[in-house]
């Protein structure tokens, strides 16, 4: 175990070094990510500029998840770049992955290591920066409950996409080609969670309470931390499913990466 | 000792039929028709450590199939694979431990650092010993003449470059074999002579066990003991060089110039095949009578001014192998 941490603080910090190669275009990205992550709030703000609140929701409120969510995503965006499934299609087709097989170290410890794409921390920074404004504006009555629960959600968020993206990519596998598909619950699962999840038809939410539990990543614990009522009349452990919630998806998401290393080996592509 | 044993190996795909058009392509969606491809037919070999070994066949033969299941990438279909007393593909992070591979184009290294530090990860990767470390990557930068690229970033390397930094990464953890996929591809005269060289070198002075696939086949002629040849995933040959020519390439030819030019200036077993004024071509098989008689025998007749003994051409050879089927 120790071992693997250390090779892959090792593959990681090729990894770094790589990028770092292109110092110029290194910053420009880590900018332009941060940047699309702002606007994408202002449009938010923007909203209530016109009109107080969010069905009930102050600005502060919504910002507090929606800034834990951007937080989040750059987290795992940059964590599991290596199972990102829009380059996971390509790292197999070009053989990459075969090579990853020729080495004798645990493969997906491997593919964790083949990339990480620092220019994420623009988002991760943006996130940050947009949960603190959020407490500026509504100040949070904190305990140690809440701030433990606080890190557990980020957790449990990267946790939970970062198993998206490895069913995204071990799909791959099957269609050689990156599915459009996946992108619904992962870039649309985030946009979900950004938003009090109230403000969504019936259906929708069901399908995120129910099938994806989305709902408790986010939008339960904010409502504890937040200290607002609970419209759904859930019960009371609620806000504190999100790492179940999570750390399923991870444990769902590893076990068909396995199965789907099995068929590759059987097939070949 | 056989470092490689292989018996009955088959490896057969499901090959999906396809429908032509756009309607086609919303059938192939649903449709699952498939017929079976036979990549590799029930081949059986043995090599023994410290064998130089060619592995050749055209496109599609079943070459690249038959490396990727040696090399623990593909699960058999069929059949019993065993290599350093290990399944390659049950015992994957174990047994590639002890297996170098260079594939073809594909660098095994960081594209985008310098070539010594796209090196130097590989010591924790294999856990090679770092005394072990050091001597060997002395001796590759010596021997592949590394040092000249030392820092430069790997995109920015010739393929000549990058093949000699990949062959070094391949063996810096001293394999006990080593698979490489054509790696003399795309080189030019002098850097193919160098691999080879360096190639050559690496299996009589460590032992290491060389299994390669090449189209290129001066490469086997340069390098291999031996040979074995694929097609249509059936091991349609396996031997040496040698026994490859006498078995299938019976003609040889005998080039003649003569000191004027005869009409007809035939002899007992062999055939003209060429007349170009004094220069006259015959072609013999070994069977039937050894260069020597033959030259006894035109040199009572005809007056001769100079000659040569041509052996057919290992590509020839095998260009007629596929072509005509000598083997099935």
């Amino acid at each position: 175990m120790l071992k693997s941490l250390t090779l892959y603080r090792r593959l990681i910090g090729v990894q770094i070094r790589s990028q770092m190669q292109y110092r110029n275009s290194f910053f420009v990205e880590i900018a332009g990510t941060g940047m699309i992550a702002l606007l994408e709030y202002a449009s938010l703000a923007l909203v209530f500029a016109r009109f107080e609140t969010l069905k009930g929701w102050t600005l502060g409120q919504v910002a507090f998840i929606f800034g834990l969510a951007e937080l989040s995503f750059g987290l795992m965006d940059l964590i599991f770049s290596g199972f990102d499934p829009g380059y996971f299609d390509q790292f197999v087709r070009r053989g990459r992955f075969d090579q990853l097989l020729l080495r004798p170290i645990n493969i997906t410890l491997q593919v964790l290591g083949s990339k990480f794409m620092l220019r994420r921390l623009g988002k991760v920074v943006v996130g940050i920066g947009i949960v603190i404004s959020a407490v500026e504006l509504n100040p949070i009555d904190w305990t140690t409950l809440k701030v433990f629960l606080t890190s557990t959600v980020v957790i449990s968020q990267v946790a939970f996409f970062g198993g998206l993206f490895i069913i995204g990519a071990t799909i791959t596998f099957w269609t050689v080609e990156s599915v459009e598909v996946i992108n619904i619950f992962t870039y649309g699962g985030s946009m979900m969670i950004s938003h009090p999840m109230h403000i969504f038809p019936t259906i929708l939410r069901n399908f995120f309470t129910f099938i994806v539990p989305a709902i408790f990543l986010n939008y339960y614990p904010a409502l504890y931390i937040l200290e607002l009522p609970d419209p759904f009349n859930m019960p009371a452990y609620a806000p504190f499913l999100a790492p179940i919630a999570g750390f399923w998806m991870l444990f769902i998401a590893i076990l068909i990466w396995r199965f789907g290393i099995r068929h590759y080996q059987s097939t070949g592509t | 000792m056989s470092i490689i044993s292989v018996r009955k190996l088959s490896k057969h795909f499901k090959v999906f039929k396809h429908h032509r058009g756009t309607l086609g392509a919303v059938r192939n969606l649903f449709s699952r028709q498939y017929s079976i491809m036979r990549a590799v037919d029930e081949i059986s070999f043995e090599i023994q450590a410290g064998e130089l070994v060619g592995y050749i066949g055209p496109n599609g033969a079943g070459k690249s199939t038959t490396i990727k299941m040696l090399t623990g990438l593909l699960v058999p279909t069929r059949g019993d694979l065993s290599v350093n007393n290990l399944v390659p593909w049950k015992e994957r992070q174990k047994y590639v431990g002890r297996v170098g591979a260079v594939f073809g184009q594909r660098t095994t290294l960081w594209w985008d650092l310098p070539v010594i530090e796209s090196l130097s990860p590989l010591q924790h990767i294999y856990k090679i010993p770092a005394d072990r470390f050091e001597a060997n990557l002395n001796e590759f930068r010596h021997t592949l003449e590394l040092d000249p690229f030392l820092n430069t970033p790997v995109r920015a390397l010739s393929l000549g470059q990058r093949m000699r930094a990949d062959l070094c990464a391949a063996l810096l953890h001293d394999p006990d074999l080593l698979f490489l996929d054509e790696p003399t591809i795309g080189l030019d005269v002098v850097a193919k002579e160098r691999i080879r060289q360096f190639i050559q070198k690496i299996n009589r002075q460590r032992g290491t066990t060389v299994i390669l696939t090449t189209h290129d086949l001066s490469d086997v002629e340069k390098l291999c003991q031996r040979v074995m040849i694929i097609d249509h995933g059936k091991l349609l040959f396996d031997g040496s060089l040698i026994s490859l020519k006498e078995r299938f390439s019976k003609k040889r030819e005998l080039l003649v110039e003569f000191a004027e030019a005869y009409v007809e200036p035939n002899v007992d077993s062999a055939e003209v095949s060429l007349v170009d004024g004094t220069r006259v071509s015959y072609l013999f098989s070994r069977d039937e009578i050894s260069a020597s008689e033959l030259i006894g025998r035109l040199s009572a007749k005809y007056r001769i001014r100079d000659l040569e003994v041509r052996e057919p051409e290992i590509e020839e050879t095998i260009r007629r192998i596929y072509e005509e089927k000598l083997l099935e």
